[in-house]
């Protein structure tokens, strides 16, 4: 399978030149107070710049729909655009669609259950529902592309991205007479989803993320969406192997999961690139000590501290960010980097091209999975 | 695991199954409310209704939970959505104790939703008790009830959590069928589950989708759904290591069909198309006519403009065919409902006994189907039979079962 397109909406911007150069320069995005909950003090988040989703919002699929949908349609519209595929009755027909989604459409279900909370059932407003439902944004892509056949949603953790990816490729592998299945990863930034890690003692109250830090500081969450266009054909960067991923029951379990898929992926001197989740929680010990372990001449780079927690997004994010890599044979640098990390953080090929990325994505509730790619 | 496409496609069948539901806990169980068409729907004790049209909903009783989890103080804080797969992978394993998935493919629309709503009510109090707030929130996410139940039975495998609103279960045994026939995996556990939670009881109602009365599926006068809650899953694995390892098995799904009807996200297009095309491509992928289908478990919410795209469609599509819902008896339990009712149809086609559409008075005009109206009908011979699901977002999923001759072991 190819990654035949690429696009992204993420705290930085929406164009994958733009953020990529955001990226390379060091900024990381700017965080916001996202106000508070009763009785609480603010959280900050990595919210995406209003204008980004603006011309989303005027579709009119999209009017009332909330901000998961409009990141949704912009990113995935930008991965076709990217594999200059412009999808009539009949393309849309032999194209699949499959989303990635974690914590969904916060905003309006927070909205909707408020309303049943302060004044009762009789207030819940009937337009709000409809667009609390895990596949509205799946929905409303479908609708504006055509698609008439196989759609799917699936839900998990920061997992989810990837496992979203390797259900596409069961899809392309089980449906000769499918060409192409669109990935898109998708979330939405509301207070009240921080006030909930920040109790499930995985976030902290306002950045830096320090990744791979020996004590976990907690992360920040932000929002936006990624898309990848999976094609039988397409541009030089294959997707070589995606694992179907596990599950850890304990923290203390995760390395040792994510150790079993990684001697599955791959011989640990052909990995080029290390692309982690580490977002500044207990996943990072357990990527840290996996990479020493398998793939000590790998490069390691997060996103995280630059672009925030986006969950069901991130895996995406984290897909196009080693695509790109291994395209400009370049990485960003890594911000936050513990004094004596010990793995390598090289930004260019020491003298080989890297020709071969690992992406792991270590959920924060039990999931796991990663995947290679070859260029 | 992982293996290339398959020249000569797989025969998939069900070697067990599990099933919690407001029927009962159980195969056994569920087969004696059907054979009673036994009304499962009673008033909502597990939060206020007052403000609701509707007040009803099928329940399923914790203590037929209670029985068979360990009272553990990690079992104390799973959500009930969990402790529901607990019950049904218990019962699946029993039968088939070796069964060792490559993958698990369920569904769900909110998994434990109501721990979300726990902590949402509890942020509201002026000194919010937060001493169970993180076991909510992490017991909260609508894939931990799969991954509990896998925990709480040993056993270890990827999972594909499907959210397709109602249509969620249908797709995922669909997928899992899929990926075995093409020969990419071997095993999978496929199924799907949704407990009862004031959000979603409370959405539906807003919608004017529930109803207030019975829920009378193609009913002249229906006036919509109840909703229930309960799950299902189902051991599905080719019929070529079935039959090596001399499985008992149980059925076998030979086709599947999913289509999108983008019209509206609430609502069918009223032609019928989205149903029309899911069925459609079920029966192609089952190479089979529309004249040899037996028996169609209908989606049948008992919405107006459910109902009648679905029922046009089947009688444009099938012609004369036996049709029940069994949402008049045990309400729509969303993501868990495909699930749910491909082992009723699997269990209707294995007993000869076509599953009872309740609260049926009379026909829409518009609809001439032949519903299997209030009583269980006989039906020996009946050996295809198809399972509808279709829910918001336009999704639509069919599935084909079949208990062909040569299933005898």
């Amino acid at each position: 399978m190819r990654l035949a397109g690429l696009g992204w909406v993420t705290p930085l911007g929406s164009t994958l030149d733009g953020v990529w150069e955001k990226l390379q320069a060091g900024e990381s995005a700017a965080a916001k107070s996202l106000g508070q909950g009763p009785g609480e003090k603010g959280l900050e988040g990595f919210p995406v710049p209003q204008e980004v989703s603006a011309e989303a919002s005027r579709h009119p699929r999209l009017r009332r729909s909330s901000a998961i949908s409009r990141f949704a349609v912009v990113a995935g519209l930008a991965a076709l655009h990217d594999a200059a595929v412009e999808l009539d009755e009949a393309s849309a027909g032999r194209t699949a669609l499959v989303f990635a989604i974690s914590n969904g459409g916060v905003i309006y279900t927070k909205r909707f259950f408020h309303e049943i909370v302060q004044s009762g059932a009789q207030t819940a407003s009937p337009l709000l529902f409809p667009e609390t439902v895990f596949n509205a944004p799946a929905s409303h892509l479908a609708a504006i592309l055509g698609i008439t056949g196989a759609s799917y949603t699936l839900v998990g953790d920061g997992a989810v991205g990837l496992l979203a990816l390797r259900m596409a490729e069961d899809l392309m592998m089980v449906n000769p007479e499918l060409d192409r299945c669109l990935v898109v990863g998708a979330e939405e930034l509301d207070w009240l989803l921080c006030d909930a890690y920040r109790r499930w003692r995985l976030l902290r109250a306002a950045p830096p993320i320090a990744p791979f830090a020996q004590v976990a500081h907690g992360t920040i969450l932000s929002e936006g969406a990624g898309a990848v266009l999976v094609a039988r054909e397409g541009e030089a960067v294959e997707i070589e192997q995606i694992h179907p991923g596990g599950n850890f029951a304990r923290q203390r379990e995760l390395a040792g999961q994510l150790e079993a898929i990684a001697r599955d992926l791959a011989p640990n001197d052909s990995v080029d690139l290390f692309l982690a989740s580490a977002n500044g929680t207990f996943i990072d010990a357990a990527e840290r000590s996996v990479a020493a372990k398998h793939f000590p001449k790998a490069a390691v780079y997060t996103m995280k501290p630059a672009v925030g927690e986006s969950v069901a997004a991130s895996g995406i994010w984290q897909t196009i960010c080693a695509v790109l890599a291994l395209r400009r044979q370049e990485l960003p640098p890594l911000l936050g980097i513990p004094k004596g990390f010990g793995l390598t953080t090289a930004r260019k090929p020491p003298g080989e091209a890297w020709r071969r990325a690992v992406v792991s994505t270590c959920g924060l509730n039990q999931q796991v999975a990663a995947l290679t790619l070859r260029i | 695991m992982n293996r290339q496409r398959n020249e000569k496609p797989s025969r998939v069948a069900v070697v067990a199954a599990g099933v919690v539901s407001p029927l009962g806990a159980g195969l056994e169980a569920t087969r004696r409310a059907l054979r009673e068409a036994r009304d499962c729907i009673s008033p909502v004790t597990r939060f206020s209704v007052a403000q609701c049209r509707c007040t009803t909903a099928g329940q399923v009783d914790d203590r037929w939970l209670a029985e068979v989890v360990p009272n553990d103080r990690k079992a104390r804080r799973l959500h009930r959505v969990s402790r529901m797969m607990i019950t049904a992978l218990q019962e699946l394993l029993a039968q088939a104790p070796d069964f060792r998935p490559d993958l698990v493919v369920v569904g769900t629309t909110s998994g434990g939703m109501s721990f979300g709503e726990q902590y949402y009510r509890a942020l509201q109090q002026p000194d919010v008790q937060t001493r169970q707030v993180p076991s909510w929130i992490a017991n909260y996410p609508p894939q931990k009830a799969a991954i509990d139940a896998l925990e709480a039975s040993g056993l270890a495998a990827p999972c594909q959590v499907i959210a397709n609103a109602c249509a969620s279960g249908n797709n995922a045994i669909g997928h899992a069928f899929e990926c075995i026939r093409s020969g990419r995996y071997e095993r999978i556990l496929a199924g799907g589950y949704d407990a009862l939670s004031e959000l979603v009881f409370v959405g539906f109602d807003s919608l004017q989708a529930a109803t207030p009365e019975k829920c009378r599926p193609f009913d002249r006068q229906r006036s919509g759904l109840v909703l229930g809650e309960g799950g299902a899953l189902l051991a599905l694995e080719t019929l070529e290591l079935a039959r090596a390892r001399g499985a008992d098995v149980l059925g076998e799904i030979t086709g599947y069909g999913i289509s999108t009807d983008n019209h509206h996200l609430t609502q069918p297009h009223p032609s019928g198309i989205g149903p029309r095309r899911a069925m459609e491509r079920a029966l192609a992928s089952a190479g089979r006519a529309p004249n040899e289908i037996d028996y169609v478990n209908a989606h049948g919410t008992a919405t107006p403009f459910n109902d009648a795209a679905e029922g046009r469609a089947i009688i444009e599509l099938l012609g004369p065919v036996p049709v029940s819902s069994t949402k008049g008896m045990m309400g729509h339990s969303l993501g868990g409902a495909g699930a749910i009712e491909a082992v009723i149809t699997l269990l209707a086609l294995r007993h000869g006994l076509l599953p009872a559409n309740l609260n049926f008075r009379a026909g829409d005009p518009d609809l001439a189907l032949e519903i299997v109206a209030n009583e269980p009908r006989t039906a020996g011979d009946a050996r295809v039979a198809l399972s509808n699901s279709f829910g918001f977002g336009g999704t639509n999923a069919t599935i084909v079962l079949e208990t062909p001759e040569d299933l005898a072991a």
